[in-house]
């Protein structure tokens, strides 16, 4: 009774019963995992990882066959989740920027077609979206027999996209290396600019020099090392193209989904940053003699982002989760093969805390980066 | 010196805009409106047209010969009124699916009325009770010398429903719950119990987390215990949405000021009316939109069932069309899905604005 009483002796009395049901049901779970696995007589391990996979993907950024190990094909899974997620951010980032900005505007069009966008995409589930998509995809558009051509190296089918490979010369090393340095003397005139600007209100010219700068550094290298740019053109052979580069039609359908769907979403996050900018503050501005396009960019853009960029990093994060649908169209994501590998070796609880780990670390670097952003574009006060 | 009678108040001028200097205003204003117009009238120019000749000029009429539908580019209703009925209840016995659509009913008329009579907790509870006993009773059947249909056999828009609604009814007190234990210091363990459950949650894909439901939920079960996938999947679709209900919870917690569980505490009120009386309310209300993004989002992605074998009505589509002689009319299938997720959705967030602007009064 008396234990009860206190506050702090009861809480520890609590936290101690529940520590005890925790560790016994955590012991009961193990003990019926492991009795579970072995009436199908398996045991937990790794060992599997290094087995021949024996399945093919129709898509990989590194080389892989079917005799690859298990190891392998996740990690083909994973980079093909990260390239699909890196294409979905810079695609729906595009779109819901600009129909955003359409949202918030004053075109009386463009306003309402807009809202219709979003509307449509909202009340709508995305992988619904996905297959209506891809089954377009498949119906309409040509055989490979019969790609669409565009441009003479760009060839559009239902089974894949098609287009001009740069054929790697061994003086791209020192482009490269030109670029980079260009990259850090930009960035190093940026700042020694806004030095400048700040102590004696004068404005250096940066667009201009900064991309001439790059142009002749490119232009000087190739010349200097004899660095020739040659394409490998797709072409039509037999029953398939041969040479370029492709994108399987599921990527590109999953792209296109995944690109719209949150690029619906963004759209809102960026018409309500752009709105919650004060009207005093534009006409401020404006007063001062700032021109439109000076006014959005250096009054309306920075508060409105400041608005906008946490729970974009939260779009992110779900896009990334999204691009599981993958499995949904058969396209190889680090979720397929998972599912994939367990129906043949049937050890998904390996496999799971495999993908769930990876998935957790994506999320905390994102986190990371996106807490770095916030603290970066906080407002200084004194 | 005041006048009184002789001044009339005349109204504003009424502004008279010409056609063409509305244009100049709403449409062409500057260099950015003129590209966004013109860019507006060519994408309507093209999708209009479109979608039109597809939906109606090109289309084979639902009473139409589905025979005319291999002439032509357009849809064919005709596979509408075919196989409306396949999508809907998926493999259930052709004669009793009138009680799959009983039990469609009963869960659509539980929502409705949720939506529209005010009614206290208690009597809430009861009647999910009760719809979840007379929907699993009609469907199961066993019950009133209904024959038994075993879960196999339950597709379409039963199992839609039995999914997202249940599903997401069961995750909110078990969000409710997980929140308060995040939101509170005197139990340490248990704060991080829970802040660890939500975020492990809601660190992965939702398909991430219904693989776990079929594959190790089993697994955790005692020797011999078997749980349907069907019911796997419903576990383990709460278990998602409970950590996302949570936090969206913990953001209305986070709003309401100290001083009112402060001043609860110094009435004498314990812990749990303290909760439900005082800061519950009035979180829950500053949670609302968060809450109803939730619920939509929810509501939509119960959809991914259909990735892990479970068939609803996108998997039920994908049936109907895939029968020999359909299979080109997988676009009118999803079309029809579509309204209805549309319509739902539509409804579930008109009912979320409502609430909202009830809340500003």
């Amino acid at each position: 009774m008396n234990l009860l009483a206190n506050k702090e002796k009861r809480s520890f009395i609590i936290q101690l019963i529940l520590a005890a049901i925790l560790f016994s049901a955590a012991y009961l779970i193990v003990q019926n995992i492991r009795d579970n696995l072995a009436d199908v007589g398996i045991r937990l391990s790794f060992g599997f990882l290094s087995g021949e996979a024996g399945f093919d993907v129709n898509e990989s950024l590194i080389s892989y066959s079917a005799s690859d190990s298990y190891a392998r094909v996740l990690l083909v899974g994973f980079l093909n989740t990260l390239e699909l997620s890196f294409v979905c951010i810079l695609g729906s980032t595009i779109i819901g920027v600009v129909m955003g900005i359409v949202r918030a505007g004053s075109n009386w069009l463009g306003t309402r077609l807009a809202l219709a966008y979003v509307e449509v995409l909202r009340n709508l589930p995305k992988l619904l979206i996905l297959l209506a998509v891809f089954i377009v995809m498949i119906n309409r558009l040509p055989t490979v027999r019969h790609a669409w051509n565009f441009f003479n190296g760009i060839f559009i089918s239902n089974r894949a996209f098609y287009y001009p490979k740069l054929i790697w010369h061994d003086g791209m090393v020192f482009v490269l290396a030109g670029i980079l340095v260009w990259f850090i003397a930009a960035v190093l005139w940026g700042r020694y600019v806004k030095r400048i600007q700040d102590l004696t209100g004068k404005q250096l010219p940066t667009k201009w020099p900064v991309l001439g700068v790059l142009f002749l550094t490119v232009l000087l290298i190739s010349v200097l090392f004899h660095v020739s740019y040659q394409f490998s053109l797709p072409v039509f052979k037999g029953f398939d193209f041969t040479g370029g580069s492709r994108l399987s039609v599921q990527f590109v359908a999953l792209a296109f989904t995944l690109s719209i769907y949150h690029g619906g979403q963004i759209t809102e996050l960026v018409r309500g940053g752009i709105q919650s900018v004060q009207k005093g503050q534009i006409e401020a501005a404006a007063s001062l003699g700032l021109k439109p396009s000076q006014v959005t960019r250096f009054v309306v853009l920075p508060q409105a982002l400041r608005m906008i960029i946490p729970p974009m990093g939260n779009q992110y994060l779900n896009l990334i989760k999204n691009t599981s649908i993958a499995l949904a169209i058969g396209y190889s994501d680090l979720v397929s093969v998972m599912s994939t590998s367990i129906n043949q070796t049937f050890r998904p609880i390996e496999l799971m805390s495999i993908t769930m780990m990876t998935y957790l670390a994506i999320s905390l670097l994102v986190t990371a980066l996106l807490n770095w952003f916030n603290y970066r574009t906080k407002i200084v006060t004194n | 010196m005041i006048h009184t009678n002789n001044t009339t108040i005349s109204s504003p001028p009424v502004k008279k805009l010409g056609v063409i200097r509305w244009m100049r205003i709403n449409l062409f204003r500057n260099t950015f409106d003129s590209i966004v117009t013109i860019s507006v009238v060519l994408f309507l120019l093209w999708i209009v047209p479109a979608v039109f000749s597809w939906m109606f000029f090109d289309a084979v009429g639902f009473n139409g010969d589905e025979a005319l539908c291999r002439t032509t580019d357009g849809a064919c209703w005709p596979f509408m009124r075919e196989k409306a009925r396949l999508i809907l209840f998926g493999t259930y016995p052709y004669e009793q699916q009138w009680r799959a659509a009983l039990a469609c009913l009963v869960v659509i008329g539980l929502v409705a009325t949720l939506i529209f009579k005010r009614m206290k907790v208690k009597w809430m509870i009861l009647l999910w009770a009760a719809s979840a006993a007379v929907f699993v009773a009609l469907m199961l059947g066993n019950v009133f010398g209904l024959p038994v249909v075993q879960t196999v056999k339950w597709n379409g828009l039963p199992v839609f429903l039995l999914l997202s609604v249940f599903s997401l009814a069961a995750a909110f007190p078990l969000g409710i719950l997980l929140a308060l234990a995040r939101h509170q210091d005197d139990y340490q363990l248990l704060k991080n119990l829970a802040a660890g459950y939500i975020e492990l949650i809601r660190g992965i894909p939702l398909l991430m987390v219904l693989f776990m439901g079929l594959f190790v939920l089993p697994m955790v079960m005692p020797r011999g215990f078997f749980l349907e996938p069907l019911f796997a999947i419903l576990i383990a679709l709460m278990l998602f949405h409970a950590a996302y209900f949570a936090e969206d919870i913990r953001g209305g917690l986070q709003t309401l000021e100290l001083g009112q569980a402060e001043a609860a505490d110094s009435l004498g009120l314990s812990y749990w009316p303290k909760v439900l009386l005082i800061v519950l309310p009035q979180a829950l209300k500053q949670s609302l939109p968060a809450i109803f993004n939730t619920l939509i989002g929810g509501y939509k992605d119960t959809s991914l069932v259909i990735i892990v074998g479970i068939h609803d009505i996108i998997s039920t589509a994908k049936m109907a069309y895939s029968d020999p002689g359909w299979q080109r009319y997988g676009l009118e299938a999803y079309f029809f899905v579509g309204i209805w997720y549309f319509c739902s959705c539509w409804c579930l967030s008109a009912y979320g604005r409502h609430l909202e602007k009830e809340r500003a009064k």
